[in-house]
């Protein structure tokens, strides 16, 4: 039995995974589909572009990143391997010892956590999801959603775990205990460990989503923050930073953005940054005329959202940081020494993976190719099977009594379980050669148990001028736009450098994008010029500036719980827009 | 026009008389037809790893499929194993002949659709059935508007679709054998889906995922009969 399949039948039989997926997958596909239907109609072409011209150009845009890093006084690191990207965090954060860390899928693949842990330093996972699971200690099984695997009363056991104390099981009070913690935690720590989702060639900023506001609080609360990211994550300018943007929330999480979007320039005073650019393969996949499309991948999470393998088995059973298709793929690459071998075993290659990537990544096809690669290394006994096989279609005489002796055994088998024991989660018996017909059959279908889907009608097509649109999309995140806004205590006014319709988002420019005082404001009053709204993330470039900027998107907010939004996590609930 | 009716492997063994139901079809359309049995395209190896046996096992079936105008395959997945991927086995000038080859099987479903003569057929069958959309058909041939645009020439035929359409079956050829329980989670979805429906027929254009939901049907306890597109147009050919 191989230890994926040993791994996902436990996981099937013990946790029951898809009752808590299915439904919650299911329907973030189909959000997530509407939701790319409201951005141009060319947003995967042209974020498949950015990325496959950052993977043929990689080092002379990490040539034009470390130049800009210069400049700006960001440190630019290089580590070969996981060992050695600990040994660069292990030396930037010094005598640092209480560190808050936000979600990283390469701080998953190093290691980082437990070896910073393992060095003695104070770590707190601060994402809402990496805390839970982190409790846990079985890691993340999705990666945007790390603790989907857990429904409310199951965190609920683990924060009592940790000994808090919850009268119920709610998800908005499970998350702000969570933000609690962690804000507290952020009071008082010496260095902030974010990851970076694009590293911008021609500015030399990096481009960072999330929706809670740790990463906020993580990169200007502590004096030193340290960003670690894969090295193939450089995008060559702002153009390809927003095409990517345009398709990484909607894939993942069907949100039109994040509600923060940070553009990190240099440092504020007193501060330091630094990034580590992980390798730990990367240069050999690149090599790699098959695979080397895979290190086009965003970490979106489509692929798992959209597979149906991952939904009965779960995340954990990948036994690897990357799980679902893109962890089927990039596991077995990464890691060449056969543990996770199995994984290109774990798809029926319906092709779903392929369907959804936002950026083009023939999964299915990759898995294919891993699957024929491992071919060599199979067992004695599976290889003479597939030669006997290829011996007996090498003739039709063959291949007819190969039929014929299938049908004997078949109906010799009668109607018996594909698999014994009552422990079994395989429903299924023998197939029967030329069932029976019922004459019947046809004529007596029952009324369909739910209303058969019902074409919809097409939404109103006339397209609503900018400031409208603006309007109704940033109300849909719970946003209140208003003509005026009197002021109140504890409230932060701001001027927007521009607005954007079909995402509701706000763009924050220089000062107005500090993130101290814009979390700790009661209520944010943000002021747009109808004048400055762009239709699409991809029309704002000309206003993003050089410096430090923030694209805010409603409210802070998390769905770690079973995907039920909780506004105001780090940050207020309370953000107005006033147009005029 | 010189057609030849590909009979895949395993519909040899799990449904002996369907390359009956689907010649029936095709003659009824005005085609001649011949017969290929006793081939297979190569996906079982090609899907676990094993190219060259995978490449011997096609090679016999785009051998035996020379001479011929149009190849018509009862099977999505078949098809796309040879439209898509057995060429790619093939080096050189090799590779362009089998390409040339392959570009001649068409499924069998979407190749009724698109023959001139469909029109004429004049199918008519009473009932209620439900479609199951295959994924290769899906998403590899992109057939699915021809199938159930077939599937709309019948008369007094009803065609409830399935919530979840785009999800796969779980069968996945030796993924169903390697990985039981996962093949078996996808598969309780499915039957879900398919119960709700509320038929007692279910049709598709590939056996291969028929026979895993059918043996799911039967192991759980639903009154589920699973017929091919050809078994369903044989039966409303007049």
């Amino acid at each position: 039995m191989s230890a994926y399949r040993e791994r996902a039948a436990t996981e099937i039989r013990e946790e029951h995974p898809a009752a808590t997926l299915t439904p919650i997958m299911r329907k973030l596909v189909d959000d997530s589909a509407a939701m790319l239907t409201r951005g141009p109609a060319d947003a995967r072409a042209r974020a498949t572009a950015a990325r496959a011209y950052a993977i043929d150009h990689l080092e002379e845009l990490q040539g034009q990143v470390r130049a800009n890093f210069m400049r700006r006084g960001i440190g630019y690191h290089r580590a070969a391997t996981d060992t050695e990207a600990v040994a660069i965090i292990l030396r930037l954060l010094g005598d640092a010892k209480r560190v808050a860390k936000s979600k990283s899928m390469v701080g998953e693949e190093v290691g980082l956590t437990h070896a910073l842990r393992a060095a003695g330093i104070d770590l707190l996972e601060t994402d809402i999801g990496e805390y839970i699971v982190d409790i846990e200690g079985r890691g993340p099984s999705h990666i945007t959603a790390p603790a989907i695997h857990l429904n409310r009363a199951r965190i609920r056991e683990m924060l009592a775990r940790g000994g808090a104390e919850l009268p119920d099981d709610d998800p908005v009070r499970l998350s702000r205990f969570v933000r609690d913690i962690v804000g507290t935690f952020f009071a008082d720590c010496d260095a902030g460990i974010t990851g970076a989702n694009a590293v911008i060639a021609s500015s030399g900023r990096l481009m960072v989503v999330e929706n809670e506001g740790n990463v906020s609080l993580g990169v200007s609360h502590p004096k030193l923050h340290i960003a670690i990211t894969g090295m193939e994550k450089v995008v060559a300018d702002e153009a390809g930073a927003l095409a990517i943007l345009e398709v990484l929330a909607p894939s993942a999480t069907a949100q039109p953005l994040t509600s923060f979007t940070h553009f990190l320039a240099e440092p504020d005073a007193g501060q330091e940054r630094h990034v580590v650019f992980v390798d730990n393969g990367r240069s050999r996949i690149l090599m790699e005329q098959r695979y080397r499309d895979i290190l086009k991948c965003i970490r979106c999470g489509a692929c798992m959202n959209g597979c149906p393998v991952y939904r009965a088995a779960g995340g954990l059973s990948y036994g690897s940081p990357y799980m679902g298709p893109i962890g089927a793929v990039l596991s077995p690459l990464l890691w060449p020494d056969g543990r996770y071998a199995d994984l290109p075993g774990a798809s029926s290659l319906c092709g779903r993976c392929t369907e959804v990537c936002p950026v083009g990544i023939p999964l299915h096809r990759m898995l294919l190719d891993l699957r024929a690669d491992a071919a060599p290394k199979a067992s004695i006994r599976e290889k003479a099977a597939w030669k006997a096989w290829a011996a007996t279609f090498g003739t039709a005489r063959g291949a007819r009594a190969a039929s014929a002796l299938g049908r004997i055994a078949l109906r010799a088998a009668g109607s018996i379980p594909l698999r014994r024991g009552a422990e079994s989660a395989d429903p299924r018996l023998l197939p029967l050669v030329e069932p029976e017909r019922d004459p019947a059959a046809l004529t007596s279908a029952a009324a369909p148990r739910h209303p058969l889907a019902v074409v919809a009608l097409e939404e109103i097509s006339t397209e609503p001028d900018l400031e409208t649109l603006f309007r109704q999309r940033a109300a849909a995140l719970g946003v209140l736009v208003v003509a005026a806004a009197a002021s109140r205590d504890g409230d932060r006014h701001l001027r927007a450098t521009a607005g954007i319709a079909s995402t509701g988002s706000l763009v924050l420019s220089g000062p107005a994008a500090a993130r101290r005082p814009l979390l700790a404001a009661r209520r944010v009053v943000v002021h747009l010029d109808p004048a400055l709204i762009v239709r699409y993330p991809s029309d704002v470039g000309p206003y993003l500036g050089d410096g430090d900027t923030l694209i805010l998107t409603g409210a802070s907010r998390t769905a770690d719980i079973e995907k039920i939004i909780v506004r105001g996590i780090h940050g207020s609930e309370e953000l107005v827009v006033v147009v005029g | 026009m010189r057609v030849a009716l590909f009979d895949p492997c395993y519909l040899g063994v799990l449904r002996p008389s369907d390359a009956g139901h689907a010649r029936r079809v095709l003659e009824a359309l005005g085609d001649e037809v011949a017969l290929i049995d006793g081939r297979c395209c190569g996906q079982p190896a090609f899907n676990s790893g094993f190219r060259g046996e995978a490449k011997s096992a096609g090679l016999q079936l785009l051998r035996a499929a020379r001479g011929f105008d149009a190849v018509v395959v009862a099977s999505g997945s078949c098809t796309s194993m040879v439209t898509h991927y057995l060429p790619g086995l093939f080096d050189g000038s090799k590779a362009a002949g089998a390409r040339h080859m392959a570009a001649r099987f068409h499924e069998f479903a979407s190749y009724v659709n698109a023959h001139p003569n469909a029109g004429a057929l004049a199918l008519k069958l009473n009932g209620v059935v439900a479609y199951h959309d295959s994924c290769h058909l899906r998403r590899e041939l992109g057939a699915t508007e021809a199938v159930t645009a077939l599937l709309g020439r019948v008369q007094g035929l009803e065609v409830r679709r399935l919530a979840n359409e785009a999800e796969c079956c779980g069968f996945g050829g030796a993924f169903s054998v390697k990985l039981p329980e996962v093949s078996g989670g996808m598969l309780r979805a499915k039957l879900e889906d398919v119960s709700a429906t509320g038929v007692r027929v279910l049709v598709s254009t590939d056996v291969s995922c028929l026979a895993q939901i059918e043996a799911g049907a039967r192991g759980t306890g639903v009154m589920l009969e699973t017929w091919s597109i050809a078994e369903l147009l044989a039966k409303a050919l007049p």
